[in-house]
């Protein structure tokens, strides 16, 4: 009964687009509720199917598109993308639903659904040709968001946000036309299929370098990762709080996911050769972001830049190519996708109320609207990582994996939980201590009922997640070992081979 | 058993949550009973442990379930109650619960009362993970727990700016050493592949000497924040901005002195580095002598009662760092009494003054505020550590350990101190309490609080005074879990006795002979002592000058000038370059046949040399 449910998963939500351009305006909002609730709980009915104790590709389906060139439509998940999978059906929804009044809200709806298909998509596909459809498809609908509901210089956010991608993305194109002639020139057939790379013998070691550097652009500035980051914050800056979220707490993750996926089984030796520059890069991005968002004058800034420097961590825990490191990175990516998501609703919530967003606006906040306080209090801690959140759980397995390969940058990147104190605490301070100064904010509401429905799920996972995150990590855990054991098994180098340890072989016998 | 031990840790977290759900409401005297209750059911759940173990029983080990689980990393809620946790859990549960019951006539006019109770018992609940958890990640999760509440309480007037900016200097300066502790935590698990305190203890013999002493030293660092010891201090004079009965509980009693319990916890780690150990000590004997010295000329109770604790502190890690373990739990507990004491009292001067914390402004409040009055006065003299109170048992216990093992330095620069913790406690007594009432001309009219306030901190009190008395049995029970540490000053004992009860009692009569006129002529402050003094060595300042400014600026530096300026311009830059390529190359295309066959033809020489070349490359390859 579940052999298409991941079909289902990526086409219903865009065949329901296409359908919801029949209706009118006013019932639309209920339409985008039901399809996309819809969508949430086949997402639900996909984990509650996929078997956590199996090792590969589950629900995986595979259709010829081009059999002459091996391109498929070939699809399937294990424990790194299936809780990516359900956290996009999640967000779609609760986006959806806490959507306020806004002009246009039908395309803006049918947009969403569309881009819900290319986000699925790009997480289930296992066919590379197929992965880079999707993951181009996905740049369109982010600029029209951008684009048609952003601020004052939404041309400018949204144009700079597609062309930057884009042209890491041509990088990644050249990348994946050379691994197919690659896989041609070794095999002799056609084939664009992720577990056929997987199952070729490893390329040498300097063809590696150059396809690791061909991927890494791609995927660097979708993370986005230092120095290629400065779209992030205009799109942000412009994008509506529909568009954040998502963006944060979704298509980021795909730069993050691809790594995992793509670089570190299909290249091991290079992962290994660019550990420590990549390290480096990582600490820049934790450090010096987090410096950047501490002098913010803008709210949500403050929370742009900071999923930059968290995205940071997400890197350092990948390259730790160790399980505990890459587990850590998997999980942490889920655990961002809640915290900035939920981040960017709270920043949506006074921005509706007061259309600014300057921090110096407001102040003694916590007075005026407690409840909204109490909420920004918790994804607040949670995101400067306090034990029992969610994000704790993910930012400490990182820190430890990177630990096993190097304890200096392992400590330069644990200033995270430092500097990571010092923006967001100062940013709270602000909106929420001292006195209401600002006439304004007198009587500003407290939290909505609809923003609640939205808002509280969030909570609720954050915690739950921080307190008992073995039903997500678990999964994970099972899908990076054969991840980090194939790692292994396909280095060619000596050094890599050694610092790739088989996580089949218990530590103490190392 | 196993029971108890679940209703001792999770009472309070149940107490906090349904005052929780009323924090934002108008106040409930309810949520106080409510978690006042709890917290004595807590208490007595302790007690119930405490003479089960006292009794000969097994420590109780659960195992509640698992909580991270990755790669070869195994981390369960795991709890332990043995000796020392049993100790811990006792102090923290009975402060705790005094602490309750007192704060509910001390936050009675508060608007935020429900949400006070909500935070401090959420605070108890966090320190009884600390203190009860089986390995490491359970210890930092408590850790981190009571560096929140105590950011969530020392802001707890929220209003006020200075209250929430000493909460993030609180929180921030704790991360900086939770940095330190969690690289101990990674050390720890990549060299023994476990963080359960049972596994890692056993194999740290069979660890390389450097790792343990990294270990060690980590671990200090992240003890060094949470008992605010220097470098790391400044953040405890400031937390004072809290409630009152926030800094008895949180920043006097029991918060602070989790650094000494993680380095009293993982003894068998520090008795293998000796030179650590040393370290330990030569930094606590300087924070001891260190803060007495502050503590001198404050014009703030709270700061100089916030100096005092950061002494003794400094007294524990001494007798923690020359490996006499069960001598600083034995301070640790004795202190958590009389300090605490010492605190609500400070509180009931506060109230009474509308919160005026300046001594030089009181004066003769002995008349107005006897019960107050006499039971600070016993906590200070426990403080001193004066026959037969808790102090003297506890504290000079510690300065025969100094002496008994040689140190005669260190040993001196606590008898010092103990001369200085003498003089500033009867100088806050003095100034308080007795010469003349220079609180009426500002317009006071103080009262006596509330029966039930002093009636709380009557147990205290008596603490205070017996405490001590009971060293045998307390020696007995704890080294079933802490080693015995041996030391010879037989001969030479009631001479140390001696010589540090004068210098207690010389210190107690120097106060009370300086301050028995009230205050001193203000010309004293124009020595550069007091200056250097009063400024808390320009600590603070320098802190400001040289971390907290160049930070700021360098933060709105990378924004402004890097990232816009350099890193977003070279972006904006390349992309210009192309569209400007893209014009000056659009005449190419021109649509004159002739000159377009020119640019094909251009175009095929160049790619037929390029294959020449590339393949001629090939051929000499």
């Amino acid at each position: 009964m579940f052999e298409y449910i991941l079909s289902i998963l990526i086409f219903f939500p865009a065949l329901a687009a296409i359908l919801g351009l029949a209706l009118n305006k006013d019932s639309i909002k209920a339409y985008g509720i039901v399809v996309s609730a819809i969508e949430f709980l086949l997402a639900l009915m996909l984990w509650y199917a996929y078997d956590a104790g199996v090792t590969g590709m589950q629900f995986v389906e595979s259709v010829a598109i081009v059999e002459a060139f091996g391109v498929h439509y070939l699809v399937g998940v294990d424990g790194i993308s299936l809780f990516i999978i359900i956290l996009a059906a999640f967000f779609t929804l609760i986006g959806i639903a806490s959507l306020p009044e806004m002009k246009n809200i039908k395309n803006l709806i049918i947009t969403l659904l569309f881009m819900q298909m290319t986000m699925v998509g790009v997480f289930a596909a296992l066919d590379v040709i197929l992965f880079y459809i999707f993951w181009e498809l996905s740049l369109v609908p982010m600029l029209y968001i951008i684009g048609a509901w952003g601020g004052p210089r939404r041309v400018y956010a949204s144009v700079k946000f597609f062309l930057y991608t884009f042209a890491g993305s041509m990088f990644l194109l050249v990348g994946i036309l050379y691994m197919g002639y690659a896989y041609h020139d070794a095999t002799g057939i056609w084939s664009f299929s992720l577990l056929d790379w997987y199952e070729s013998a490893t390329l040498p070691f300097n063809v590696q370098l150059w396809l690791f550097g061909a991927f890494f652009l791609g995927f660097a500035v979708k993370v986005p990762m230092f120095p290629f980051h400065t779209w992030l914050p205009y799109a942000h800056g412009e994008a509506p709080t529909i568009g954040s979220v998502i963006l944060a707490a979704i298509l980021l993750k795909m730069g993050t996911y691809a790594f995992v996926r793509f670089s570190l089984p299909l290249f091991p030796d290079a992962s290994y050769y660019f550990m420590v520059p990549i390290a480096i890069i990582s600490i820049i991005m934790i450090v010096y972001t987090a410096m950047v968002a501490y002098a913010q004058k803008d709210v949500k800034q403050v929370v742009a830049y900071s999923s930059i420097s968290h995205m940071g961590v997400i890197i350092l825990g990948t390259f730790a190519l160790n399980v505990e490191g890459i587990s850590g990175a998997v999980f942490l990516m889920i655990a961002h996708g809640v915290v900035s998501g939920a981040l960017f609703l709270l920043v949506g919530v006074i921005y509706e109320r007061r259309h600014t967003k300057l921090m110096s606006e407001f102040g003694g906040l916590a007075t005026v609207m407690p409840y909204y306080a109490t909420i920004f209090g918790v994804f607040m801690l949670a995101s400067v990582g306090m034990p029992l959140t969610i994000n704790f759980v993910g930012e400490f397995l990182c820190l430890l994996g990177f630990y096993e390969q190097s304890h200096t940058l392992t400590l330069l990147a644990g200033l995270a939980i430092i500097v990571g104190a010092i923006y967001m605490l100062a940013a709270f301070k602000k909106l929420f201590f001292g006195e209401v100064t600002n006439e304004k904010n007198r009587n500003l509401p407290d939290v909505t009922k609809t923003e609640l429905v939205a808002l509280l799920p969030l909570v609720v996972i954050t915690i739950w997640l921080g307190v008992y995150p073995k039903p997500v990590l678990g999964p994970i855990d099972n899908s990076v070992k054969p991840l980090v054991q194939m790692m292994h098994d396909r280095a060619i180098t000596p050094e890599a081979q050694a610092a790739i340890a088989s996580p089949l072989v218990p530590k103490e016998a190392r | 058993m196993e029971i108890y031990l679940y209703i001792a840790l999770f009472a309070p977290l149940v107490g906090s949550l349904i005052a929780g759900i009323f924090g934002a409401s108008k106040k409930l005297l309810f949520t106080g009973i409510v978690t006042s209750s709890l917290l004595a059911l807590s208490f007595f759940s302790s007690i119930v442990l405490l003479v089960h173990l006292l009794g000969g029983g097994d420590e109780i080990h659960v195992e509640m379930m698992t909580w991270i689980a990755a790669g070869e990393l195994y981390i369960p809620f795991g709890f332990l109650v043995d000796e020392i946790s049993a100790t811990m859990m006792m102090v923290v549960t009975l402060v705790s619960t005094l602490v309750h019951i007192y704060s509910i006539g001390y936050m009675k006019h508060d608007a935020g009362f429900n949400r006070f109770f909500s935070y401090l018992s959420a605070f108890v609940f966090s320190m009884m993970v600390l203190v009860m958890s089986d390995n490491f990640a359970g210890l930092f999760i408590g850790w981190e727990g009571v560096g929140l509440c105590s950011w969530l309480l020392i802001g707890f007037w929220y209003k006020k700016d200075i209250a929430t900016w000493s909460a993030n200097e609180a929180f921030i300066m704790n991360r900086i050493a939770d940095l330190g502790m969690l690289i101990g935590i990674f050390l720890i698990y990549w060299n023994t592949g476990s963080l359960q305190y049972d596994t890692v203890f056993a194999a740290a013999p069979s660890l390389d000497e450097t790792i343990l002493v990294l270990i060690a030293l980590f671990l200090f660092i992240g003890a060094m924040g949470k008992s605010a010891q220097f470098p790391l201090h400044t953040w405890l004079a400031d937390a004072m901005e809290g409630p009152t009965p926030v800094s008895a509980l949180i920043h006097a009693a029991t918060m602070v002195t989790a650094g000494v319990y993680l380095v009293v916890r993982a003894h068998p780690i520090y008795e293998l580095t000796p030179d650590v150990s040393y370290f330990i000590a030569c930094v606590g004997a300087f924070v001891a002598i260190f803060a007495a010295s502050m503590a001198l000329v404050n014009r703030d109770i709270k700061r100089i009662i916030a100096y005092s604790t950061l002494s003794q502190l400094g007294y524990m890690f001494v007798a923690a760092g020359l490996g006499a373990y069960w001598v600083a739990l034995f301070h640790l507990m004795a202190h958590a009494f009389f300090k605490a004491l010492l605190f609500l009292g400070a509180g009931n001067v506060m109230h009474a003054m509308r919160d005026e914390l300046d001594p030089y402004k009181m004066g003769g409040l002995f008349k107005v505020m006897k019960y107050t009055a006499i039971l600070m006065i016993i906590a200070s003299v426990a403080l001193a550590g004066i026959f037969p109170l808790a102090g003297f048992f506890s504290k000079d216990k510690i300065l025969e350990v100094a002496f008994g093992s040689e140190n005669y330095i260190l040993w001196g620069v606590l008898w010092v101190s103990a001369g200085l913790t003498a003089f500033y406690s009867f100088r806050l007594i003095m100034l308080t309490f007795f010469s003349d009432s220079r609180y009426k001309k500002l317009g006071f009219d103080p009262h006596e609080a509330y029966p039930y306030m002093l009636w709380a901190m009557a147990p205290l009190a008596l603490l205070a005074i017996i405490a001590g008395w009971f060293e045998h049995q307390f020696v007995e029970f704890v080294t079933q879990a802490l080693p015995m540490f041996t030391f010879n000053v037989a001969d030479v004992v009631w001479m140390l006795i001696v010589v540090t009860t004068l210098i207690a009692l010389g210190g107690i009569a120097l106060a009370i002979w300086t301050y028995r006129d009230g205050p001193l002529d203000p010309k004293w402050e124009r020595n550069p002592i007091h200056k250097l003094l009063i400024n808390e060595y320009y600590i603070p300042a320098a802190y400001e000058r040289c971390i907290s400014r160049p930070y700021r600026e360098l933060s709105a530096f990378f924004w402004k000038e890097v990232d816009l300026k350099v890193v977003d311009y070279t972006v904006d830059l390349i992309a210009s370059m192309v569209y400007g390529s893209g014009k000056k190359t659009h005449t190419m295309q021109n649509g004159n046949l002739s000159s377009m066959l020119g640019w094909v033809a251009a175009g095929a020489v160049l790619l037929l040399l390029a294959v020449i070349f590339s393949s001629g490359i090939q051929v000499a390859g």
